[in-house]
Order: C-alpha cells, then sequence, then structure tokens
C-alpha cells in the first residue's frame, strides 16, 4: 500500500502536469525520466554506503541494505532509459544516438549494476558473495559523477541540466517555470518515497536469504 | 575486471567522441576531405526556411558563420526556426547536403500559463 501510493500520484501527477509549450505534450516524460535517474543515483549511492559499511564490518543487515538498494536502482534506471528513448523519439527525432556519452555511459550504468545482481549468484557461500559483491558496488559508483557531468564534457544532444547546473546553483533561478518545477520536485519527493518501499520489499527477500545462510537448521521448516 | 571494463569503455567514449559535432564557424579550421561524412550543429536562421524539389533548404548559424543546409530525410516535429539541430552530411562547395537530422532541444522549460526565464544556456 505504502508502495502503490506514492506509485499512482505520481503517475497521476505525470499524467495531467503541466508541459513545455515548445516541446508539446511529451515534454512531461520530464516527471518520469528525471526522477527516476536521480533515484537511481540514490540507489546506487546507498549501495555503496552499505557496501562499505559489510566490508568493514561484516555485519549482514548492511549487505541486504546494499543489494536492495541496487536491485531498485536498476529498475529506476530501465524505467529512465525507456522514458528517455522514448522522449528523444519524440523531440530529437531518433530513438538512441550512439554518439551520445551520457546516454551510453547510462548503458553502461545499467549493465554493471545488472552485473552486481548477477555476482549474487557466482557463489553458493553467501558470505563469499557478499563480499565479491561489495566489491562492485563500491567501485561502481565512480560512474555517477562522470555521468552528471558528461553533458558538460563532451558536447552532443543531451541538454544540459536545468536544475543541477552551475548557473542555476548560483542563481537560484531554474530555466523552467514554476508550475513544471514543483511539479517536478514533487515528482522527485514521490519517486524516492516508492524507492524506499520497493528497496524494503528487496532487503525482506535477502534477510531470508541471509537467515537461512546463518541458521541452516531452520531449512527444515521448507 | 569491472572496474577495468568500466574504466575501458569510458576511455573508449571518451576518446572516440570528445565532440559530436562541429559548429559551423569550426568548419572553417578543420580540414574535410572531399565526400567526407560529418556532423554539423547549429541554429535555424529565422525566414531561411524553404521547399525546393523535394529538399528542404534552410540557414543554420553559431552566431558568427551561416551554412546554407539542403537537407533531404526525416523531419522531426520539432523542427523550427530558432532551434538547434545537428545534420549528417557532406560539404558541397558552399552547401552542407544532409540526410540525417536531429533537433536538439535546450534546457528551459516553460508552460502555457507559467512565467518565462531568460537563462543564457549557449555560451559558446
Amino acid at each position: 500500500m505504502m508502495l502503490y501510493g506514492p506509485l499512482v500520484v505520481w503517475l497521476g501527477l505525470s499524467f495531467f502536469g503541466p508541459y513545455d509549450v515548445t516541446q508539446g505534450i511529451y515534454s512531461k516524460l520530464l516527471y518520469i525520466h528525471v526522477p527516476t535517474v536521480w533515484v537511481a543515483y540514490l540507489g546506487y549511492t546507498l549501495t555503496f554506503v552499505y557496501s562499505v559499511l559489510y566490508f568493514f564490518t561484516k555485519k549482514h543487515k548492511f549487505d541486504s541494505l546494499a543489494v536492495s538498494n541496487a536491485k531498485s536502482g536498476v529498475v529506476f534506471t530501465v524505467i529512465t532509459l525507456l522514458a528517455g528513448s522514448y522522449w528523444g523519439k519524440q523531440t530529437w527525432g531518433t530513438w538512441w544516438v550512439w554518439g551520445d556519452a551520457r546516454l551510453n555511459l547510462t548503458a553502461i550504468l545499467l549493465l554493471v549494476y545488472l552485473g552486481y545482481i548477477a555476482s549474487r549468484q557466482f557463489n553458493k557461500d553467501l558470505g563469499k558473495t557478499a563480499r565479491n559483491s561489495s566489491f562492485i558496488g563500491i567501485f561502481g559508483v565512480i560512474q555517477i559523477p562522470i555521468l552528471h557531468f558528461s553533458v558538460i564534457w563532451w558536447r552532443s544532444v543531451h541538454q544540459q541540466a536545468s536544475i543541477l547546473s552551475q548557473e542555476t546553483v548560483a542563481s537560484g533561478d531554474a530555466p523552467m517555470s514554476t508550475d513544471i518545477l514543483l511539479t517536478l520536485l514533487l515528482s522527485v519527493l514521490l519517486v524516492t518515497l516508492v524507492h524506499v518501499f520497493l528497496a524494503k520489499k528487496f532487503r525482506n527477500s535477502n534477510d531470508i536469504l541471509w537467515d537461512d545462510y546463518l541458521n541452516p537448521k531452520s531449512r527444515a521448516k521448507i | 575486471m569491472g572496474i577495468g571494463l568500466i574504466i575501458y569503455a569510458s576511455t573508449i567514449i571518451a576518446s572516440r567522441n570528445t565532440i559530436y559535432y562541429y559548429t559551423t564557424s569550426e568548419t572553417t579550421n578543420i580540414e574535410i576531405s572531399k565526400n567526407e561524412r560529418i556532423k554539423l550543429g547549429g541554429f535555424v536562421v529565422e525566414n531561411s526556411i524553404s521547399k525546393d524539389a523535394g529538399f528542404t533548404i534552410f540557414t543554420i548559424t553559431d552566431g558568427n558563420k551561416d551554412i546554407e543546409i539542403v537537407f533531404d530525410g526525416f523531419i522531426p516535429d520539432l523542427f523550427q526556426e530558432n532551434m538547434g539541430v545537428i545534420l549528417d552530411g557532406v560539404f558541397e562547395d558552399d552547401a552542407f547536403f544532409a540526410d540525417d537530422m536531429l533537433v536538439k532541444h535546450d534546457n528551459e522549460y516553460v508552460s502555457s500559463d507559467g512565467e518565462t526565464y531568460n537563462v543564457e544556456n549557449y555560451s559558446e
């Protein structure tokens, strides 16, 4: 319920929200594309934090937290790629631009965290698995600053940042109408809530694996 | 292994795509051999769009240099005056013959009843 509430409100907001007059109704994809990628960054950053904590403390709750945030991050990365691709088709005139650094790096980001999830299956011993995948969780985060600055470092098709740009931070004025800005910020809040409850679901399933690993006797019950 | 892959892929992308397209002014400084395909970016000049024998003819500029474009291909809905476009094609004399267009939208979002901001995003 906690998961579907924010989800429904977010989708409703995106559907009925204001749009850019030049780009037309497809610019409403802003409310899907931007919040999902930010929350994916958030998820991967938390995966990094919990991977570091797991690596040094070996407490299994940190591993579960790292995995759950990575899984939720992957879900949102897929959504942002699909929404962005469709938006690109409607405005740029193409689904994908192979020469664009931000697009390619986002695809690599997805592959790395799919690899992180796949690495959970490499070893039957959950203790070793958790240690191995914490390496990916720790080093994978390097991509996020590269991705953020990719539109500045490499001249390409993707537009510059509207909110998290130097001009906006310095002047306090985003190059957006107030109603679009408010809808976007509200969407970010709602997607963050969706992430929190989605990650909680993933965490529970990983906690069961740990419980099974640490208390082999309870396996008899299954 | 994963780290190596990330670094390798990033380096490849960085080295191959440092510049995805040239601005109109830059074309005067670079060597372009005959029939070499390049990508050219600029803003569509006002009142320059016309149709002739199936071709769409217009002028793009980066503020310093204008180049006439002869275009034959799919035109995205967003194509209009003052819009940023990236074209793929070849130079023939002074005109640029292109058959592929991408519309490069800026990062301004203005709603129908919202106020506008005057933020200059194209400093280059």
